[in-house]
């Protein structure tokens, strides 16, 4: 196995430690810091141009955050790979115990030591890290047979339903929906996935009564917003107004109307971009969505680049979890998908999510660095 | 083998690895599309709607203008009162706002169902401003105020309140003011205590006194709190009236009209107020007097019209319509009961008797019979018809006032003694179409440009009206009745009032206005015969300085100011042969609805005629005894004799 050739001799700590670091991938922490930066500005104008609340604690998680970042990657990465079902078992363990202990009006946070915790983020990585050991330890003769499949089937639909039934159906997707784009990565016949598709439509009317009636609602709004223009479609018709009056060069910075004035809701968490989108328009819209689009062409370049499958599927599920993070949040905002419930990675307040996807990054550059290239 | 089970998965990755980033690019293009979509292309439509959220305008009401009389006294003024405004969006929860201010002052439950029912209408449009109350007293404001901090949603507005100082006195003239509803669609208003003229010149001259909105921005968050305010557009305040008439003699007519030949009685002692509830069909006002009659009798206070307008230019000093109406109670938020109570009066106080009242005119249409005999030649100064006492027509019988005649006597003498049976053979003679002309021309059966909305045209008869009204042919008797100014013939108090300044003026067709020099009244020429007119005008100065005269008991008696005039009594029910057999009753023994009304026309002074005068007093009883001395006191006050 790949991972194994990677054997450090009687080289120096700090001939080592120069050799990773210029094997860094230093365009995904430049696009890492910025976003980080252009989250921290945005964060301090939507509590309407103070440090506090938000601004002063993301600077605190992001600093945090990227030394972890930093610190995992330059770990060599078969730890991550020894870790994998243990970080599973932990993530779901916790997500059964948040059924049982969990905070917040919906069942979602832990609280360990005055930290709120939300065992659903993490999961994402857990998931990604599972599936990678299981598919990087099979034959890859089996990689063509569909039994195959019913093991990741479980592993993803597991903790899946764990995190639906929280209840919080826009995690819960996500997780399904990276953990079938992995499963369609390493090869599942394209057959199983129409028929899954097939398998899903017809169970539509099902999962439509098993839902909550907020989460019906905010399909039903979703599909046509004038229905009810002052309660659940509201979030969404003020937030085009939000972005539609921005223009192309936006309101100014900290000069949005529609946030400043509290029409936005969840302006700091799940609706930033709203306010980015007024106060900076077109142009900073599309500028931010580029340097997502950065990051994960670097990540997936790692990706393409490496040789085991292992890192092969870690790294491109990091890369894909970003972009269902981006384009879930965003499609969100604009209109384009109903309301779910997903944060944007590094700009928007939150520390799992946050945590969540710099831990990601660190084992992508980890990756990066000690797998061995292909040339 | 391995090798090639790798290489094929490598492809395969590869492959779905493609795949992948195709169904990305897709993804982020569609992103991309649609933040173009909403930012560039629609983005006109969006800024509008975040303005909507950001701002909203309100308008200020402008001062109203006032209303004066012709010495600048004031009619209609506004005074500041204190009003308590909801800011209302959709995120405020009025019960809880309205429950919170309930704990601390007192707000009436009208006003309560106003501001609901605003609420109501308003449903889930913009936010906008919605009047709690407009009655706060300066004690409530500052307990409000100490709290403020309390109610975010809540503000104070000065506003303006309607006052009429002189009460009930002009009411019929100023109008009065109400809250702006759907009907009056003239104007599209933001707020709700918006308040347009209802009736009187208040309606009339709406516009002029209303002035120019001026607007507000007012930045609001989402829940409706204002953080920042400014003008936008500023008032135009409106511009005042200056209406023609007198208010002193105003009060004053009001007063002799009201008496009439009746006396004051004062209510200090209890035996009257034990009269006064045994009494009935009496309006009792709170007042500190009663009327009683020769009788001693309760009465009423007499109901009708009074009219005084000045014969050149045509404006109208004083024009009194009784019983009439506080024009103060719209303004202070009518209670239902005084609603109800002045709007099932019997007597009909909120109708402008002046301007549309209308009433047979009697005999004081006889100098228009007379001046279309004259006019068309039929008869001279001295033709003479013999009267005694009744005229035969067909089959029936038209009776003369005068039950045993007049005996032989000119046109002049008949006009002094309103000689019934004379005008019949005149009628006879000249036909009804050439009266009706005669009486068109003299201003009777049109409307005119006085600056009253509600107004009557009354009814000028000829044939071919009749034809059209019932399809039927005009009969002689009908001429006859005509002529005496009964029948078909309907006239207001302010058409006769303009036909008497016609006469008085001679030369010019003068149109009644309420307002002060309204732009310098240019008339059309009378085109009357002058010596005729002279005529007619001298029959009407023998009518009270005669000796047979029917007002010759009510001379002013100076000897450089004297009226002149024309008496008329109508009859209101029709008398059957068998009643005159057996004589008839006094006017004073029957009810009230059947007695006759008293009618005078006449103007002043006698040497250079100034003012026109009509009175008409509803089921008065006779024009000579009842109107012509209300008359002849107001010449007097004006002249000061």
């Amino acid at each position: 196995m790949n991972y194994k050739l990677n054997k450090f001799s009687e080289k120096s700590f700090s001939s080592i430690f120069f050799s990773k670091l210029s094997k860094l991938n230093f365009l995904i922490i430049t696009s890492v810091i910025l976003l980080g930066f252009v989250g921290v500005a945005s964060l301090y104008s939507a509590s309407g141009g103070y440090w506090d609340p938000w601004a002063q604690n993301h600077i605190i998680r992001l600093i945090f955050g990227i030394f972890l970042m930093l610190i995992l990657a330059f770990l060599p990465h078969d730890i991550f790979f020894k870790l994998s079902v243990l970080s599973f078992v932990i993530g779901i363990l916790s997500l059964i115990l948040v059924k049982f202990i969990g905070t917040g009006n919906v069942q979602r946070w832990i609280t360990l030591g005055g930290i709120n915790f939300q065992p659903s983020e993490a999961m994402k990585l857990a998931l990604i890290l599972i599936l990678a050991r299981y598919f990087d330890h099979i034959s890859r003769i089996e990689l063509y047979k569909l039994k195959t499949y019913i093991i990741p089937i479980c592993l993803i639909l597991l903790p899946g339903f764990l995190v639906i039934s929280q209840p919080d159906l826009g995690t819960g997707l996500t997780i399904i929906l990276l953990g079938l784009a992995i499963l369609f990565f390493v090869g599942i016949s394209i057959k199983f996935v129409i028929l899954c598709f097939i398998l899903l439509a017809s169970s539509i009317p099902f999962i439509w009564n098993q839902l909550y009636d907020y989460q019906k609602d905010r399909i039903l709004v979703f599909l046509n917003p004038e229905i009810d223009s002052l309660g659940s479609g509201y979030q969404i018709i003020q937030s085009k107004i939000a972005i539609g009056s921005g223009g192309f060069f936006g309101k100014g910075y900290l000069l949005g109307s529609q946030s400043r004035l509290n029409y936005l809701p969840e302006k700091h968490t799940d609706f930033i971009f709203t306010l980015i989108s007024e106060e900076l328009g077109f142009l900073g819209s599309i500028s931010i969505i580029s340097i997502y689009c950065v990051l994960i062409i670097s990540i997936m370049k790692i990706s393409f680049r490496v040789e085991s499958l292992y890192s092969k599927i870690v790294t491109f599920g990091v890369g894909f979890l970003i972009f269902l993070y981006l384009s879930l949040n965003i499609g969100m905002v604009c209109g384009l998908l109903p309301v779910v419930g997903a944060p944007l990675p590094l700009i928007s307040y939150g520390g799992t999510s946050l945590l969540t996807v710099l831990i990601g990054l660190g084992i992508v550059l980890s990756i990066s660095i000690h797998d061995k290239e292909v040339l | 083998m391995k090798n090639k089970s790798q290489k094929y998965l490598e492809n395969t990755i590869s492959k779905r690895f493609f795949l992948l980033s195709i169904l990305k690019g897709f993804v982020v293009g569609g992103i991309g599309w649609r933040f173009f979509d909403l930012q560039m292309i629609e983005n006109r439509k969006y800024e509008k709607l975040s303005d909507n959220n950001q701002f909203n305008f309100h308008m200020i009401a402008p001062e109203r203008g006032r209303i004066l009389d012709r010495k600048m006294r004031l009619l209609a003024g506004n005074m500041d009162g204190f009003s308590l405004v909801l800011n209302w969006n959709k995120n405020v929860n009025e019960d809880e706002v309205i429950k919170k201010i309930l704990k601390i002052i007192d707000i009436s439950q009208k006003d309560l169902h106003n501001f609901y029912e605003e609420i109501k209408f308003n449903n889930k449009k913009f936010a906008k401003e919605i009047l709690i109350t407009k009655k706060l007293s300066q004690k409530d404001v500052s307990k409000l105020a100490v709290r403020s901090i309390e109610f975010p949603e809540v503000s104070f507005s000065m506003t303006k309140k309607r006052v009429y100082p002189q009460g009930i006195i002009a009411g019929h003239i100023t109008g009065y003011v109400g809250p702006y509803s759907e009907k009056d669609n003239k104007i599209k208003p933001n707020n709700s205590w918006f308040e347009v003229g209802k009736t009187g010149l208040e309606e009339f001259f709406e516009k002029d006194l209303r002035g120019k909105f001026g607007r507000k921005r007012n930045e609001v968050t989402s829940k409706g709190h204002i953080i920042a305010s400014q003008i936008y557009e500023n008032t135009i305040s409106g511009n005042d009236i200056r209406t023609s008439l007198d208010m002193g003699l105003q009060a004053f007519a009001i007063e002799r009209f009201e008496r009439g030949n009746n006396t004051v009685v004062y209510l200090k002692n209890d035996k009257i107020k034990k009269q006064i509830e045994q009494a009935q069909n009496i309006n009792y006002e709170k007042k500190d007097f009663v009327y009683k009659d020769k009788k001693n009798r309760i009465v009423n206070p007499q109901s009708g019209s009074l009219v005084l307008m000045d014969i050149e230019n045509g404006e109208i000093l004083c024009s009194v319509s009784s019983p009439g109406y506080d024009p103060n109670i719209f303004s202070e938020g009518l209670e239902i009961g005084v609603w109800n109570s002045l709007k099932n009066n019997s007597r009909a106080p909120f109708l402008n008797r002046s301007m549309s009242g209308i009433y047979p005119p009697g005999s004081t249409i006889k100098m228009a019979v007379a001046l279309a005999a004259l006019e068309n030649g039929i008869i001279d100064y001295n033709t003479k018809f013999y009267c005694n006492g009744l005229k035969e027509l067909g089959s029936s019988t038209f009776h003369c006032w005068a039950k045993d005649g007049h005996g032989q006597l000119n046109l002049m003498e008949a006009i002094e003694q309103s000689c019934d049976v004379y005008f019949y053979e005149l009628g006879l003679k000249v036909g009804i179409d050439k009266i009706a002309l005669m009486m068109k021309k003299l201003g009777l059966g049109q409307y005119y440009d006085i600056e009253i909305n509600d107004k009557s045209k009354g009814v000028v008869p000829n044939i071919e009206w009749k034809l059209k009204r019932d399809g039927l042919q005009w009969s002689m008797g009908e001429t006859l009745n005509a002529s005496i100014g009964q029948g078909y013939l309907l006239t207001t108090p302010l058409q006769l009032t303009t036909m008497v300044s016609r006469i008085a003026n001679g030369k010019f067709s003068i149109t009644p206005t309420l307002i002060m020099k309204k732009s310098q009244n240019r008339f059309e020429p009378l085109k009357i015969n002058p010596k005729h007119i002279d005529f007619i005008k001298k029959s009407m100065e023998r009518v009270v300085t005669g000796n047979k005269g029917t007002a010759k008991n009510y001379k002013i008696g100076s000897k450089k100011i004297e009226m002149a005039g024309k008496t008329g009594t109508v009859q209101v029910v029709r008398i059957s042969e068998a009643e005159r057999e057996k004589g008839l009753i006094k006017n004073e023994d029957r009810p009230w609805k059947k007695r006759d009304h008293a009618l005078f026309v006449g103007y002043a002074p006698v040497l250079k005629p100034k003012y026109a005068i009509t009175v008409v007093v509803e089921h008065g009883g006779s024009g000579s005894s009842v109107a012509a001395p209300i008359a002849r006191d107001i010449f007097k006050y004006i002249f000061k004799v």
